[in-house]
């Protein structure tokens, strides 16, 4: 059966190549279109399985929640000059618009209402013409549709000025209720130094956690701005009362702007209209904004900004893929081409080669786009597999077309011969290891269940491709030659050369006699080579599958270091306010938690409004009986400067308690305030104030009183509109919080939960946080969780992929060889040589990652060809031809696992590391089985052939 | 005579193992307590802390004890910015008063500030106070010998009392049998005994006026993947302190 339909199609590609050249590339241009279609996902959560709970809940955040898709501009350079940055950049982002589907649209809206008409004019169903115009409604809402709903980098502290003190923590609130007592510079300062010493001098615990830290960071941030602003009045030096104001506001509420720990970076977040879902938004998103910033930056040469966030990193994520996948191929090509140019000492039948390989992953990518509709970050690759394993394909026929070629048979004799002697042993290869991939399917992660598919689906095409278009191709080309030949030279006969590889055949005559030194060497081998594997170890850390060298990740990392921002995190959706309220409350308990960030925050329950409106009393009262006097008299001066000194006290004790406890945020704040006492020349800005005072009294005395009716003013109005006792609602808060903490229906919140530390260098903490989140709750999600599951769900579907797949490999050779010891004997050079490449693995110091594990069940699909080929030309030839053997099919095989290795080694180039460690990975379990092939298979052969096993 | 040999020495052997075998619990911890707790102590000692931007910060500092480690006094040497910066703990850390000799002020900090870090070490106030801790706040369980960092031990669980203010549940024991010194001990969350928070693990053991001293002492705290390395450079047992050493005065000094 199999033999006629080989032999009909040799027939009907002889007769008429170029009917099924023309219908190959009918199928090339439809599949080719098909292709184009594709896209690319980064994300974790579409490598899981879809019904997971975590991928379900991760899936609702970035559905429901704007802010969990964002870009975020990184700007760079001096503060003043950033915020300008800043503040001009930020308006020109809400204006970007996409037009790009505005046509489109357009048509489609004429569409419906030509539609609509007609069906008012037939007087149908009232119910179908309501939809069509709801269909109308949401396509003239894409139309010039605005990408971005808002920009964050600037705190709304409108909302502030009124509730300040309701946000407050009642044990807080106790503590620094009383700096906001008194207008007065010398009331003032001495409010602030009780404060302190109660605060950060008298309890040790206040600077030991992260967010104790930020807010004594904040706090002495307040303080130098009041300082510098009191020099300036002491100077006697012009200052507008909206910087006076600025000052007050600072001392009140903290830095508004989003800027970096040393004031040397600011961030800006753009949440947009769409999600991460939207291909086309998301890159047309990206790269507007990068032009804004670009085209800006021309105008402000002194500073540095670059785009990072999620739709940035997707975006150059995708990007700089499809280019790494692109030059990875081209390279994988051009070696290939190189070495079958080199080995076959002809440069046509390899470049058809590759050109039926091109034409075969153009089929493949096509039907992967029908399969799985978009590539993963597993999947992505496909092209360089599937070109590694289907150059072998080629490499095969044309070998024997050409060999038929050269020893005089017509072409269609030679086409015939080829296909009933190599196309057999094609198939049989292409579908075995077909096969094992597509067991694949059974897998429950979605990752490793599309690698299965994809690369099933590719193999099968490259397979058609070299059935169908590369023998077309040979037809077509040796008509040519045919015809040129008769013309110049008649009828002269080739010569055979004889292109084996007689080296490959004297080892293995060698190895095959010597079979007792070769077994046991080859134990040996195995012996340490499988003792190095069992000590290689397990590289959890995510970031290191990262692509190096991208803005996006780059500016990543330059957040981490000057935000300390913890970029990963878990997410809990909870259904109300509430219940938001509790599992933050829940996660704050854990110690693997550093700080959670939720809408409590800004919303505090009715029962701890209430505790805090007596204390918020107080300061009402206090505040509005106290009035702001006129001038600052020398009995205040004297207390302004006893409270001045004792203001430098308190800070530095604060430095001396922030150094000890390696708090270096605050000691680095501290410093720059009241100087390093490691460097006798850096300043001290309370004492320059000290000084100043001190060399003009009189003048001093008057800015003073000048500062103090200004900022005492307004101070007071401050205070006493910060200290409402009005209840805060959900429906007060400003439109930016309610939407970085609720979804757009506003009966979801979001609970953002920050880790105690780096989970990816942490492996423990790592498991310790998800346990603890789960713990918590089910519904915990976030990188951190799908990571975890990620890695377990792989775990075991990689084991039960290898499991099946060997089932599967010895199932399909037992059908082929029809004997289970043959097939027995094909499989030993492949689990020597899954040894080794681990063995070998740790050897080169390398680790095992998400991705290199994946290539454990890949390599028993690959690396069974090398003795199957083997096996069967033993079994052909006969005993005794052990030099014959490995002098043809070991060539065959060396050529088929060179061109592997160098498909599978272009990967070790790409930017992106969890691939080149996938590649290399693969280039050596590919090398090691030919390996165990053309050294431990000889030996076994050996001792068949000479114990008449 | 051979036989004799044998004889007394498998007799000693026995005699060793029902020794050890009849120690309860209570027994053991009692005389770790007395080990930890010598009348007065000075010690000399470098230890690394990491500070929150990663980087190590190493401190020499010299400490006094007096009372079964009642009093404490924490005076540093080095580096040259922390030099004579002193921490006095009283009551078992339940006071703790600090010398900041850049402005020469005593300040007392809040009591409960012992369960937290000492100076952003992997230490509490509260693992460094010293006192009975071990014998008033937990009660002991021998579990099954066991052979820990090579060498014979006992193994404990003290389980917190109730009604007992202390940061760990549980503590797990691992006490060297030739001269019990607890050669490392794995603290419990407070609010989960299942939950494994610090393990402190004490090598280089030397004998001191006749009381066996770990010389290296380590705290690995599993939150925060941070680790805090002590080594005593000096140490002296059973010295003459005068109390005013132990007040705000002889802090200042």
């Amino acid at each position: 059966m199999r033999e006629t339909i080989l032999k009909k199609l040799a027939h009907w590609h002889a007769a008429h190549p170029w009917r099924v050249l023309l219908m190959v590339i009918i199928a090339t241009v439809i599949l080719g279109g098909l292709a184009s279609r594709l896209s690319i996902t980064m994300q974790t959560s579409d490598l899981l399985p879809e019904g997971d709970s975590k991928v379900i809940q991760f899936n609702k955040i970035i559905d429901e929640f704007a802010t969990a898709t964002n870009l975020t501009v990184v700007v760079q350079g001096h503060e003043e000059r950033i915020k300008e940055f800043a503040d001009e950049l930020a308006p020109h982002i809400l204006e970007l618009r996409d037009n790009s589907q505005n046509e489109s649209n357009k048509e489609e809206i004429d569409n419906l209402q030509e539609r609509i008409e007609k069906l008012r004019s037939n007087g149908d169903d009232e119910l179908e013409i309501t939809e069509l115009e709801s269909e109308i409604n949401a396509l003239q809402s894409r139309i010039d549709r605005k990408l971005f709903q808002h920009v964050d980098y600037k705190a709304e502290i409108g909302f502030l000025k009124n509730h300040m003190l309701m946000l407050v923590k009642e044990d807080d609130l106790k503590n620094i209720k009383d700096v906001f007592m008194d207008p007065n510079l010398s009331g003032l300062l001495t409010n602030y130094n009780n404060s302190m010493e109660k605060e950060y001098v008298g309890q040790e615990e206040s600077i030991s956690t992260r967010e104790k830290e930020d807010g004594a960071w904040a706090f002495l941030d307040g303080i130098q701005n009041l300082v510098f602003s009191v020099q300036s009045v002491v100077r006697r030096e012009n200052i507008p009362e909206e910087e006076i104001q600025r000052a007050a506001d600072k001392l009140l509420f903290g830095e508004p702007y989003m800027l970096s720990y040393d004031k040397k970076a600011l961030v800006m977040i753009a949440i947009p209209n769409f999600t991460i879902m939207d291909r086309d938004l998301l890159n047309i998103a990206a790269v507007s904004v990068q032009e804004l910033v670009d085209e800006q930056l021309k105008k402000y040469p002194d500073i540095t900004a670059g785009i990072s966030g999620s739709i940035a990193r997707e975006h150059d994520e995708e990007t700089y893929s499809k280019e790494a996948i692109g030059s990875s191929t081209l390279i994988a090509l051009i070696v290939i081409l190189i070495l079958l140019m080199l080995s076959f000492r002809m440069w046509v039948s390899p470049f058809l080669a590759l050109l039926t390989l091109i034409v075969g992953v153009v089929w493949a990518l096509g039907a992967s786009w029908i399969a799985v509709g978009q590539l993963n970050m597993v999947t992505s690759m496909m092209s360089v597999i599937i070109l590694g394993l289907g150059i072998d394909f080629a490499i095969h026929l044309i070998s024997g077309f050409t060999e038929r070629r050269a020893a005089g048979e017509s072409i269609l004799d030679a086409l015939e011969n080829t296909y009933l002697k190599s196309g057999k042993g094609i198939i049989t290869g292409a579908a075995t290891t077909a096969c094992a991939f597509l067991s694949l399917i059974i897998s429950q992660a979605r990752g490793m269940r599309e690698l299965g598919i994809v690369i099933g689906i590719g193999l099968i095409s490259i397979l058609l491709a070299t059935m169908f278009f590369l023998p077309v191709m040979l037809v077509l080309r040796e008509r040519i030659v045919d015809r040129k030949r008769e013309a110049k030279i008649g009828k002269k006969r080739f010569v055979q050369r004889d292109i084996s590889f007689q080296f490959l055949g004297r080892v293995g005559e060698t190895l095959s006699k010597r079979y007792v030194f070769t077994i046991i060497a080859s134990c040996i081998v195995t012996i340490v080579l499988v003792w190095s594997a069992l000590k290689i170890t397990y590289d959890h850390n995510y970031m290191n599958l990262e692509p190096e060298g991208l803005t996006s990740i780059a500016l990543m990392d330059t957040v981490l270091e000057k935000f300390d921002l913890n970029i990963e995190y878990g997410l809990i959706l909870a259904d109300n306010v509430e219940e938001s309220r509790e599992f933050s409350k829940q996660c704050r308990e854990l110690s693997s938690v550093a700080l959670t960030d939720d809408i409590s925050l800004y919303l505090p329950s009715p029962e701890e409004q209430n505790k805090r409106i007596p204390h918020i009393q107080d300061v009402r009262r206090k505040i509005q009986s106290t009035p702001v006097k006129r001038t600052v008299s020398p009995a205040e001066l004297n207390t302004i400067n006893n409270e001045i000194d004792r203001l430098e006290m308190n800070i530095m004790e604060m430095q001396d308690m922030a150094f000890l406890g390696g708090q270096d945020k605050v000691d680095n704040k501290c410093k720059e305030i009241v100087g390093d006492p490691d460097n006798p020349d850096s300043g001290n800005i309370i004492r320059d104030l000290r000084e100043l005072i001190e060399s003009d009294v009189l003048k001093a005395q008057k800015g003073l009183s000048e500062f103090q009716q200004n900022f005492g003013r307004y101070f007071k109005d401050a205070v006493i509109k910060m200290s409402s006792i009005e209840q805060i609602e959900l429906e007060e808060l400003p439109i930016t919080i309610l939407d970085r903490y609720s979804n757009r229906s506003r009966n979801r919140f979001i609970v953002t939960v920050y880790p105690a530390g780096n989970l990816w260098e942490h492996k423990e903490l790592l498991d310790r946080f998800v346990d603890d989140m789960d713990r918590v709750t089910e519904k915990a999600t976030g990188s951190p969780s799908l990571t975890v599951a990620l890695v377990r769900i792989f775990a075991r579907d990689g084991r039960n992929a290898i499991l099946l797949t060997l089932f599967i490999v010895f199932l399909l050779l037992w059908l082929d060889f029809r004997n289970p010891r043959h097939a027995l004997m094909a499989m030993i050079p492949l689990a020597c040589g899954v040894f080794w490449m681990v063995g070998a693995m740790r050897l080169f110091n390398m680790q095992f990652n998400m991705m290199s594990l994946m290539g454990l069940p890949l390599i028993i699909g690959i690396g069974i060809d090398d003795g199957v080929h083997v096996i069967h030309r033993w079994l052909n030839e006969g005993t005794g031809k052990i030099r014959t053997v490995f002098s043809s099919t070991g060539k065959a095989i060396f050529l088929t696992s060179l061109t592997t290795m160098f498909a599978f080694g272009s990967l070790g180039f790409s930017i992106f590391r969890g691939w080149a460690s996938f590649g290399i990975s693969l280039a050596i379990g590919v090398g090691t089985c030919f390996l165990t092939t053309v050294i431990i298979l000889p030996g076994i052969i050996g001792i068949i052939e000479r114990k008449k096993i | 005579m051979k036989s004799i040999i044998i004889s007394w020495l498998v007799i000693l052997l026995l005699a060793t193992v029902s020794f050890s075998q009849q120690l309860s619990g209570e027994d053991i911890i009692q005389k770790v307590n007395e080990l930890f707790n010598p009348q007065t102590s000075y010690g000399k000692a470098m230890m690394t802390i990491v500070t929150t931007s990663g980087s190590n910060r190493t401190f020499v500092y010299e400490s006094w004890s007096k009372d079964k480690g009642e009093k404490n006094l924490v005076r540093y040497l080095e580096p040259s910015r922390v030099k004579d910066q002193a921490t006095l703990m009283l009551n078992h850390a339940d006071d703790i008063w600090m010398y900041f000799p850049r402005t020469q002020r005593v300040r007392k900090l809040a009591t409960h500030a012992k369960k937290q870090k000492m100076q952003g070490s992997d230490f509490s106030y509260e693992d460094m106070g010293g006192g009975d801790v071990f014998i008033t706040d937990f009660s002991p369980k021998r579990l099954e010998d066991e052979k820990m960092e090579d060498h014979d031990c006992y193994k404990l669980e003290l389980t917190r009392k109730p009604n007992v203010d202390i940061s760990y549940s549980r503590l797990i024991m691992w006490i060297i049998k030739e001269n019990f010194v607890p050669i490392v001990i794995d603290y419990y969350d407070e609010d989960d005994p299942d939950l494994s928070e610090k393990r402190l693990v004490q090598s280089d053991i030397r004998t001191i006026d006749n009381i066996p001293t770990a010389m290296k002492v380590v705290m690995y705290n599993k939150n925060d993947n941070t680790q805090t390395e002590i080594e005593l450079l000096e140490v002296k047992y059973n010295i003459p302190l005068d109390d005013e050493m132990f007040t705000e005065r002889g802090l200042k000094k």
